[in-house]
């Protein structure tokens, strides 16, 4: 059984369907990368997944439950298993890094805080953070802000990481760092829905790339297949433009 | 051009000025302390509210912000006793400055509700984190160190603007500087200690308003 399945998912924004008959199985340890033009609805299934997107219709499982969208009490079941990282990282400006980590852990999730507070330091260290207790996001660079958010959504121990263009509003030498904590976290078990333009990376990191366009999954499959052999013509034609120098 | 500046008459009534000063301290605090209150309330049913509190609040804040302080001041000491409403002119002055600082404070709580982030409460609600504990971790937070510069900056602008209030007999500092010139005839040297005072006056309260924005809220103001 997968660790999450999503069962023909649709949402609007209005009339607008950003989301048609969306399917994906998510197994557990695995890594699915979603891929596609801007606007594809990447990015809105992943908010739709946490519930920041209301879905239309469909279902959507983690392991054997159904989440319900509608209820509150299932929507915070949902998202104390999955945790989503921002592509504008979304880091609480009035706190240190120290206290945007352990927050939700302390509050949330009513854990002692010493214990919190001791967790959160190794996390922060594997992040490459082991210094930054103290700081506050606006004296971090993108690439430190966006760890420090990686941080956060590790803190509440999820199943499953949802992670949002994690390295689209970073300056080029900050990708790398970022990049090299997902391949960490990969490499560790971490089951993650990836979206992202780095093809390179989706290559090496990901079990299964899915495309996306106009809202609908054109394709899925291996990186091998998508990349070398995609079936479709509109899979095609976007590897052809991301793949041009 | 031969003025000879004298403060010796003005120098033995300096405690008498301190003394307006105190009370013009105590204008600003009331005047900004209630304002602040229906400030807020307006704010909330203008950013929350529905059609007819919008509508109300609107008014209030339109109306007392395209009007002159003064105007407002002279109706309710001058106008209200036409209809058998008395008030001594301390009171005229504090409901007149705490009805104008509640408009134009209701227009900055306006600009810093309108300044809060829709991401960082998205990502208190994905992290599992209550309304309520997302208006007392985040929000509030963001708008007490967001509107704090400009909240300080019009304590400061109370502080002198209190000296309206003598127009209608209030001593307060402006007050007692003109009891002061008219009973020694030594205006230049009354109003420069006046102005003085003023300076020190509001020097001390930014600095005490910025000590407190850089340990409490990582706001940076200057002093001078």
């Amino acid at each position: 059984m997968p660790l999450l399945a999503i069962e023909g998912l649709s949402a609007c924004y209005g009339r607008l369907k950003v989301l048609q008959d969306v399917s994906i199985d998510v197994e557990k340890g695995g890594v699915v990368a979603l891929i596609g033009p801007s606007g594809s609805g990447k990015s809105t299934l992943l908010r739709a997944l946490v519930g920041l997107t209301k879905p239309t219709s469909g279902l959507v499982r983690f392991g054997d439950e159904t989440i319900r969208y509608d209820s509150a009490a299932s929507l915070r079941a949902a998202r104390r298993r999955m945790s989503i990282v921002f592509q504008q990282y979304n880091l609480f400006q009035n706190m240190t890094v120290l206290r945007n980590v352990t927050v939700a852990p302390v509050m949330v999730q009513r854990r002692a805080r010493a214990t919190v507070e001791a967790e959160a330091r190794d996390v922060l260290a594997k992040v490459g953070l082991a210094g930054k207790h103290a700081a506050y996001p606006d004296q971090l660079s993108g690439g430190q802000q966006q760890r420090v958010a990686i941080a956060r959504a590790l803190m509440l121990r999820p199943d499953l990481l949802l992670l949002d263009e994690v390295t689209a509003a970073l300056d080029p030498e900050l990708v790398g760092e970022v990049l090299d904590t997902i391949r960490t976290l990969a490499a560790g078990g971490m089951t993650m829905i990836v979206v992202s333009h780095e093809m390179g990376f989706v290559r090496e990191v990901a079990d299964t790339v899915v495309m996306m366009d106009g809202g609908k999954v054109i394709e899925a499959g291996t990186p091998a297949e998508l990349f070398d052999h995609p079936k479709t013509e509109r899979a095609g034609a976007f590897m052809a433009k991301v793949r041009r120098p | 051009m031969d003025y000879v500046l004298q403060f010796g008459q003005v120098a033995g009534q300096v405690p008498y000025l301190l003394g307006g000063a105190v009370v013009s301290m105590e204008l600003a605090v009331i005047s900004f302390g209630l304002g602040a209150v229906i400030g807020l309330a307006c704010a909330s049913l203008q950013a929350y509210g529905g059609r007819v509190a919008r509508g109300v609040a609107g008014a209030y804040v339109g109306l007392f912000t395209n009007t002159p302080a003064f105007i407002q001041i002279y109706f309710l000491f001058n106008g209200l006793p036409e209809v058998g409403v008395l008030l001594p002119p301390f009171a005229a002055a504090a409901i007149g400055l705490t009805l104008v600082a509640g408009a134009y404070l209701a227009e900055i709580l306006r600009g810093g509700f309108a300044s809060v982030r829709r991401s960082e409460v998205e990502a208190a609600e994905v992290l599992g984190m209550s309304r309520l504990q997302t208006i007392q971790h985040v929000v509030v937070p963001h708008l007490l160190r967001t509107l704090f510069a400009p909240l300080s900056g019009f304590f400061i602008w109370m502080v002198l603007g209190s000296s309206i209030s003598a127009l209608i007999g209030v001593e307060e500092l402006t007050g007692r500087a003109i009891n002061v010139s008219s009973a020694t005839l030594r205006s230049i040297e009354v109003f420069l200690v006046a102005a003085v005072i003023y300076v020190g006056l509001t020097i001390a309260a930014t600095a005490l308003l910025a000590g407190v924005g850089r340990f409490a809220f990582r706001v940076r103001m200057k002093v001078i």
